[in-house]
């Protein structure tokens, strides 16, 4: 499998450094063998059609460097490179726009277009454009896969599309933030204040400088998005999502939860045409009220009733693992 | 099961103790006992509105008994089964937003009743947090009861955290 990588920033490392750390085992186990014909980011590209050297590129990766620093590596826009390669597959991690969806957007079309395979983390894209990205990928006949974006490491979207072939899935159901749900847990756990939580979990390199798109619910409503057009369908768009954040949220009120058994989560809930965000009461036990940075969703079902899945929904590596299965399963899918 | 219950009691000290220990003994757990001072009856009798939950039919009937017994006169034995059972919590400016009002609101939704409510105040100035717990006797009446405190919420700027399973 031909591939170009654009985007080599935390998940762009982790990949290529997967990949070549677990070259053999790929090999022997899935029958795979990546090569890495192009990678791309803001400093430029490196291109080569035989294939680049993994172990350069991960020693690159492990130093952070940027892709210029790829012996022979010049200064080129990742859409020439993704039009004018020959490869079989575009993996698209450039960093999420929620906004235009750019520049993860036009790297998609092209790659669909000049009929490439595409595997992306990228959520921006997929709220902006989902429906027409899913038409495109199906007019061009080319492998269209997303897992990665929604529940990090945790396979939320294969799990569904497996359900699905026999069951309908009423609602899905959501802790889909690691770092509003670490807050929830210090809050509850410790009895201390929102503000004093964000700032311990900024040390920590868990929450962001600017925390707002993690606390405001934005990004599990971008999350809870994805899920709700790729599996209820429908073209739903952020607007429609009704979103409350985390903000006002009190410990003594995570202490009167705790007091009748509860205990207060972030939670996407989607139903066909109806999504929202907001905080919740989950049942201390219950799938949903998983603690520090851990993500779980819940499908409801008319056969199955209830099946839900957790574990970690970020980390560079984490995230990568999921890309990485995308990746291999479309290596099987072609047979 | 909850069980509202009302007995005519004599207007004299230790009658009401009388009456709720053989509930405590079968274990029943008291939720509210109201005093109708304003209703007495012409022979001078205190009508005491009790509700409590109790395991079973079988346990009521040996409170009954057991009540009978002591003399004491049951006027009215009213059995709700009430299924199901769900919390809210609320945070604001509470203690100015009438939450009287809303207890009476939910209170008078068919099906419904107010079994817990908590306060907690944050710092001076500061929001304050309460939960807010409803027995209710069918998913409708719930839902109901949901409305009602959306409604109020939004009216009074106040953040609603319903059950995820109630919403």
């Amino acid at each position: 499998m031909r591939m170009i990588v654009v985007g080599f920033g935390n998940v762009g490392r982790a990949l290529i450094q997967v990949m070549a750390e677990k070259g053999r085992e790929l090999r022997d186990r899935e029958g795979f063998s990546p090569v890495v014909v192009g990678v791309v980011d803001d400093s430029g590209a490196a291109v080569r059609e035989d294939g680049l050297d993994l172990k350069v590129l991960a020693s690159l990766a492990r130093r952070k460097g940027k892709v210029i620093g790829y012996p022979g590596a010049r200064r080129r826009d990742a859409a020439e490179v993704i039009e004018s390669t020959d490869a079989d597959l575009v993996v698209e991690l450039t960093p999420t726009n929620i906004r235009t969806g750019e520049p993860g957007l036009g790297h998609i079309k092209k790659a669909m277009e000049t009929g490439k395979h595409v595997v992306t983390s990228n959520k921006g894209p997929l709220i902006v454009a989902f429906r027409e990205l899913d038409s495109l990928a199906r007019r061009k006949g080319v492998e269209f896969r997303y897992s990665a974006s929604v529940g990090g490491a945790i396979p939320v979207i294969s799990l569904a599309r497996r359900l699905m072939r026999s069951n309908e899935i009423l609602e899905i159901r959501g802790v889909l933030n690691g770092t509003t749900n670490y807050i929830l847990t210090r809050m509850e756990e410790e009895g201390i204040p929102l503000d004093m939580v964000v700032r311990e979990a900024q040390e920590l390199g868990i929450a962001e400088k600017d925390p707002s798109l993690d606390i405001d619910g934005v990004d599990t409503a971008a999350k809870l998005l994805i899920l709700h057009n790729a599996i209820l369908g429908g073209d739903a768009r952020l607007r429609d999502v009704r979103i409350t954040g985390i903000r006002r949220v009190r410990p003594e009120a995570m202490r009167l939860a705790r007091e009748a058994g509860y205990t207060v989560r972030l939670v996407g809930t989607a139903r066909r045409g109806e999504l929202e965000v907001s905080p919740k009461l989950v049942p201390v036990g219950h799938p949903l009220s998983v603690g520090g940075t851990l993500n779980a969703v819940t499908f409801r079902l008319d056969l199955a009733r209830e099946i839900s899945i957790a574990g970690f929904g970020a980390g560079p590596v984490e995230t990568a693992s999921s890309v990485l299965a995308d990746i291999v399963e479309i290596h099987h899918a072609l047979g | 099961m909850i069980v509202k219950m009302v007995l005519e009691l004599e207007d004299i000290p230790g009658q009401l103790l009388k009456a709720l220990e053989p509930i405590a003994r079968f274990g029943g757990n008291i939720q509210s006992i109201i005093h109708q001072r304003a209703r007495k009856t012409p022979t001078g009798r205190v009508p005491v509105m009790l509700v409590f939950e109790i395991g079973d039919r079988a346990r009521l009937g040996k409170v009954l008994a057991e009540l009978r017994s002591r003399n004491i006169l049951v006027r009215e034995v009213g059995e709700r089964v009430y299924m199901l059972r769900s919390a809210f919590i609320i945070i604001g400016h509470i203690v100015h937003a009438d939450i009287r009002q809303l207890v009476d609101r939910l209170n008078g939704i068919p099906g419904l009743m107010v079994s817990d409510l908590s306060l907690m105040m944050g710092e001076p100035g500061g929001e304050s947090s309460a939960r807010l717990s409803v027995a209710a006797r069918d998913r409708e009446s719930l839902q109901m009861a949901v409305r009602s405190l959306e409604e109020f919420s939004r009216r009074k700027n106040l953040l609603l955290i319903p059950s995820a399973e109630e919403s």
